[in-house]
């Protein structure tokens, strides 16, 4: 296979993928108006592409287009070489659109609407390659009612791969003619023409400046078609531009350029089409963009309303925090007899606490507690918690009340309006839905809360109870055993045996270690006291620390996760359009346009 | 008939200030300008300037781009006043030739209005673009007197200000030289133009340019009968000019006169036929059709005042949806906790007092108060801070205020999508999400900067002064009682201090203070009956407790309907700004005088007709 024809095959793969992802693009669902509008568009798109693939080999349609009376079926005729459509002097001739096609042709293929058509078949060297259609005129119609020229010219445009321009001195510039021009140009390759060179001026140079602005014109031919066509009957070979243009027509259009310019008029219909939905979205980004700032300012708002309730029970709850320290800093000590000291003490502290536990306002004071003690409490808060989403939160734990989910909704179903977001709008939450929501926000936020937590307090504890303080704490503790052991085995060894008065009773009184009890007690009290208040240093300033750092933390996913979906889901659309735009782009560029014809920029 | 001529003159130029009137009435019901109406052109640029001075005729030559208007217009001049060009669209501004003496007679700017004169210097300036409407004007001998005539530019190439120039031409133009060709005798741009010439009963003179002589010949009646028939021009002439490119650039175009007939045509001039024309006959005519589409009911002044009728019909429904006296019901407001008006009505009551019953129970009050403080410290160590009860009615009135703005929206949405489409995009602007942050935003500080407080002891002081003045028989009763109390103060206040009513009173006083009995046992101290014997006060305080209870009632009624006022002031400042006065305003245009006077000067003009 040659290096050319494997390039071509490769062309035609990607052109196919073009087309496959834009079917794709095209059946995926969005509630967002203006993409719902461009989808509209490519879907027609892909319409008029699906037809156009289909008859990627069949010979191409040569259409005429131009006011009434510039001589479009004499050119017809003079092209073909025969009188095969009706010309004449009566505004408008020409009704009913011709088909001209040589007998061979297969019409089938063509995938025209055969009815509309008035049928000619001649056999004539240029229709070999070709067919043409002569076309109703564009100016005559005062509007596009049934049946006008008109609606019979609108019809048949999209079916066109070459539009014959024809045009005179008298109407080159004439407003109709030229904004209808327009929108038949999308999708084809345009060749210019101008007629009457018997009687008008060369108006080519002021024409060629008109078209410059929206058209590409290689060329612009000036022809007598009625010259041309007397001359052809008595046998003579037609001169200038007409020769010219019958020979584009005849030997150029031949079968590889016939797919050429068929590929690059489905290329330049993507591409339009995509440009014109690039367009429609960027117009409404902005609105999208707005949102999703609303959306960012709500979840702010919730999350500081919920730091800011976080970091005040927290400071409130003093005494989970001295038991909650102190439970890990004997988990950390292990078994010594300061930490059984410890132990014991923060047993009694919860041994009080799980009664007021049981009984515990928030869930933050939850969260203190720590998550391995607080799962059992936080299973069974949760159960409570559903059975109560039912029935009527009282408010929020974390301040999240109700005034501020309904600001919020009330805001955003705004922005959401002004985005164009309409049918997501309409399903604005219930009082109750949004507690539901807020109660999940929460939940995420108080998961997230705990671990932290849990990491502070671990953190603290291990800063507090270095080896230093424990040794100078162990040391306090059983200097104080040491000396009452002391004092023991002195009385009973010493003092019992070696001692020389004896009028005292040598051994010491049950007064002593009822003493030494009530002196343990208050020692190691004293102890225990001046360790927690050693924990508790800084710790509001460390709280407050954990709430700044909660606070610059963004939430996940807030009251809204759908609106926020949308929106992200949004953005990602409009970037696989753009994707497209730049695919389309990058294979009109490598395909070769044929140079010869025309089209709009 | 030169008096009901001056009387249709008179009456068109009230008809036109009247119009321009209304049109500044009813700019809010936002139809679509005067300007460009044509009925509205007619009156300011034809019949306006022409009634009053009828001395003339106008003739203008239109038609399509490059199909030799200028030539005809140089044939009629006698010279080359206007520069032909073999590209398109080459004149771009009307050129006017003016008899000798006439600028002089009349007043040429305000003949055609809107333009912008200049005296012809060269031919070339015509062809040059230029923003503004210009017009070139130069005298010429061969311009039979008292008429103008005019080459104007086309009305169908791709420059659309071209067709505005030559549309505004056209109307205050008494004789039109039509420019037809083979090519554009049915072009839709070409039907249309001369339509609304017939329309307006210009006289029209029929150039066929271009004529391919003797091919054509069985032609050209046919494209005359297609162009009548499709425009309804009835023309007084017609004429063929051959396709002969070198004559008509040396300016010696022959004229055919356009009649069927065998014989070889014969030429003609197309000047002595025009200046042949019957002036005042013409003239009528022009100005009666003009003045016939001006009011013709489908599309003259008629028309539009049935659009001004129709849509002020819907904006009054729209006004009526936006009404803002419902914005805020007064019902749905949250009662204001009791023990707030209790307490501001005792301190008013406190001010009434006078002399050493001032100093009995401020003394004792200040004394309670002193040995009720660590209880209410125990109860706030207990319970919490507890929320103070103004506060708490303002987080309720808060959400009122929501559920209120809730709704307000709600209202709006239903109306933007079923409502008059001319104000969905000012309605669509309040629903937007800026609006609402904003609107939430200014009630909520505006909200919390309201002192409560302040407001409840005005209108305490208020409805209570009402009391004073309007039953001095039981305030005189109740003062009296007071003075009672404060007699045996150091009895009760001990009494309730040591049965534990204080204390247990204070702690659940929230509860307790809420009857409108209560309020009025709380006036004389809260120890009325154990002071003065139960028969005493019976008889007095029956009645006496009926009427404040009522009082009590309209005292929260009032405070609410202020309250939700307030919320309605504050909805219509800053939501929806003007719109409902100004829907307000747009309504009554109708009922307006110059509506009337408009409707009176056209009959009168119909009468005249």
């Amino acid at each position: 296979m040659a290096d050319s024809e494997l390039a071509q095959l490769e062309l035609f793969a990607e052109i196919d993928e073009l087309v496959r992802r834009l079917r794709d693009f095209v059946e995926a669902e969005s509630a967002w108006e203006p993409l719902g509008h461009c989808r509209a568009i490519l879907r027609r798109l892909l319409g008029r592409v699906e037809t156009l693939r289909i008859r990627l080999e069949a010979p191409l349609v040569v259409a005429t287009f131009g006011g009434t009376g510039v001589g479009k079926s004499s050119l017809v005729n003079a092209l073909v070489g025969r009188e095969c459509t009706r010309t004449g002097r009566e505004r408008p001739t020409t009704t009913l659109p011709v088909l001209i096609t040589h007998p061979d042709t297969n019409l089938e293929s063509l995938g025209l609407p055969l009815s509309e058509f008035e049928m000619v078949r001649i056999d004539s060297p240029i229709l070999r390659d070709i067919v043409v259609v002569d076309c109703p005129d564009p100016d005559t119609s005062e509007g596009e009612t049934a049946g006008s020229n008109l609606a019979r010219l609108r019809k048949m445009l999209p079916h066109c791969d070459v539009l014959l321009f024809v045009s005179t001195q008298q109407k080159y510039r004439s407003a109709r003619v030229s904004d209808e021009l327009q929108q038949a140009a999308e999708g084809c390759r345009l060749l210019f023409v101008q007629t009457h060179a018997d009687r008008d001026s060369d108006i080519r140079e002021d024409w060629r400046r008109q078209l410059a602005e929206k058209y590409a014109v290689p060329d612009v031919f000036f022809v007598d078609s009625v010259r041309a066509l007397q001359d052809q009957q008595v046998g003579r070979r037609p001169s200038g531009d007409f020769a010219r243009l019958q020979d584009l027509l005849t030997s150029r259009i031949a079968s590889s350029q016939r797919i050429q310019v068929r590929r690059a008029n489905l290329l330049d219909l993507i591409h339009i089409a995509i440009a014109h939905c690039r367009e429609h979205v960027a117009a409404n980004l902005p609105a999208i963009e707005k949102l999703e700032a609303a959306l960012e300012t709500q979840r702010q708002r919730l999350h500081d309303a919920m730091t800011a309730r976080l970091r005040d029970e927290l400071v409130a709850s003093q005494g989970l925090w001295e038991r909650r320290l102190l439970t890990a800093v004997t988990e950390r000590w292990g078994v010594s007899p300061f930490s059984s000291i410890l132990r014991v003490y923060s047993g009694f502290g919860n041994l009080i606490a799980s009664a007021t536990l049981w009984r515990a306002r928030s869930s933050v004071q939850m969260a203190l507690i720590g998550v391995v003690q607080g799962t059992r409490w936080l299973s069974s808060k949760q159960q409570e918690r559903e059975a109560e989403s039912s029935l009527q939160r009282a408010a929020s734990s974390l301040g999240l009340e109700d005034d501020l989910l309904r600001e919020s909704q009330l805001v955003l179903s705004g922005f959401l309006r002004d985005a164009k977001l309409t049918t997501l709008s309409s399903n604005s939450k219930t009082v109750q839905e949004l507690r539901q929501e807020a109660a999940r926000v929460e939940g995420q936020f108080l998961g997230d809360a705990g671990q932290r937590i849990d990491g502070m307090v671990e953190n603290v504890a291990k800063r507090r109870s270095g080896k230093l303080i424990r040794a100078w704490y162990e040391t306090l503790l059983l200097s104080f055993i040491g000396f009452v052991l002391f004092r023991v085995l002195k009385s009973f060894f010493y003092d019992s045996m070696f001692a020389e008065d004896l009028r005292h009773d040598p051994y010491l009184s049950g007064a002593f270690y009822i003493n030494a009890g009530v002196i343990f007690v208050l020692w190691s009290t004293l102890l225990v006291m001046m360790f927690t208040r050693r924990l508790h240093r800084g710790l509001q300033r460390q709280v407050d620390q954990l709430a700044a750092d909660l606070a610059r933390q963004r939430i996940s996913a807030g009251l809204f996760p759908a609106w926020e979906e949308a929106c992200r889901d949004i953005h990602l659309h409009s970037e696989t359009l753009d994707v497209l735009a730049e695919n389309a782009r990058t294979v009109r560029e490598r395909i070769a346009t044929p140079v010869q014809f025309g089209a709009a920029r | 008939m030169s008096s009901t001529y001056a009387a249709c003159a008179e009456h068109v130029r009230r008809l036109h200030s009247t119009a321009r009137q209304l049109e500044v009435q009813s700019r809010l019901l936002q139809l679509p300008p005067l300007a460009g109406r044509e009925w509205f052109e007619l009156l300011e640029r034809k019949l306006l300037p022409q009634m009053a001075d009828d001395a003339f005729l106008v003739v203008a030559v239109v038609g399509g781009t490059n199909i030799g208007k200028s030539v005809i217009f140089n044939h009629l001049a006698g010279c080359r006043a206007s520069a032909t060009s073999p590209f398109a669209s080459g004149t771009k501004h009307p050129v006017c030739l003016v008899p000798p003496g006439f600028a002089e007679r009349h007043d040429l700017p305000s003949i055609f209005c809107g333009f912008d004169l200049h005296e012809w210097s060269r031919a070339d300036a015509a062809l040059e673009d230029h923003p503004e409407h210009r017009l070139f004007w130069r005298t010429s001998d061969a311009t039979p007197s008292n008429l103008l005539i005019l080459d104007t530019p086309d009305i169908d190439g791709d420059v659309r200000v071209n067709w505005e120039r030559a549309d505004n031409i056209r109307r205050c133009a008494d004789v039109l030289v039509a420019v037809l060709t083979q090519q554009k005798y049915n072009d839709a741009a070409v039907k249309q133009f001369f339509r609304k010439a017939a329309e307006e009963d210009k006289a029209v003179l029929i150039v066929f340019n271009q004529v391919l002589i003797p091919d054509d010949e069985t032609f050209w009646p046919i494209w005359l009968h297609t162009f009548c028939q499709e425009t309804g021009v009835q023309p007084e002439f017609v004429y063929l000019a051959p396709s002969d490119r070198r004559a008509a650039e040396e300016n010696r175009l022959p004229f055919y006169v356009g009649q069927v007939s065998n014989k070889p045509h014969e030429t003609c001039s197309l000047k002595n036929d025009i200046s042949a024309l019957h002036f005042r006959e013409i003239k009528l005519r022009t100005l009666r059709g003009s003045l016939r589409t001006v009011l013709n009911p489908e599309s003259g002044f008629p028309a539009y005042l049935a659009e001004i009728e129709r849509r002020s019909a819907e904006f009054k429904s729209a006004s009526e949806l936006l009404s803002t006296h419902q914005l805020a019901e007064s019902n749905d407001w949250p009662p204001m906790p009791n023990s707030v008006v209790v307490q501001e009505v005792r301190l008013w009551w406190q001010q009434q007092r006078e002399g050493w019953t001032k100093k009995v129970h401020n003394f004792y009050n200040a004394i309670g108060s002193g040995m009720l403080k660590p209880f209410s410290m125990l109860r706030n160590r207990w319970q919490g801070e507890r929320t103070p009860p103004l506060e708490q009615y303002r987080q309720r009135e808060w959400q009122t205020i929501l559920d209120t703005v809730e709704s307000v929206y709600e209202r709006l949405r239903w109306f933007a999508e079923l409502g008059n489409p001319l104000l969905q995009p000012r309605i669509e602007k309040l629903l937007g999400g800026r609006s609402r942050v904003e609107l939430l935003e200014l009630l909520k500080t505006r909200h919390d900067l309201t002192d409560l407080e302040h407001e409840i002891r005005d209108l305490v002081a208020i409805e209570m002064d009402g009391v004073r003045q309007d039953r001095p028989q039981t305030f005189q009763f109740m003062k009296w009682i007071d003075h009672g109390a404060a007699a045996v103060r150091p009895v009760t206040s001990v009494c309730l201090f040591v049965t534990g009513f204080g204390p247990a009173g204070h702690a659940v006083h929230q509860v307790a203070a809420s009857t409108a009995l209560q309020f009025a046992v709380d006036i004389a101290g809260g120890t009325v009956s154990a002071v003065a014997g139960e028969s005493a006060i019976s008889g007095a305080a029956a009645t006496s407790a009926g009427f404040f209870e009522a009082r009590f009632r309209r005292l929260h009624a009032r405070f609410a309907a202020k309250r939700a006022s307030w919320l309605a002031r504050m909805l219509k400042e800053h939501l929806f700004g003007d719109l409902p006065d100004e829907l307000q305003m747009a309504t009554v245009v109708p009922q307006s005088e110059t509506f009337q006077t408009v409707r009176e000067t056209m009959g009168l003009l119909e009468s005249n007709l």
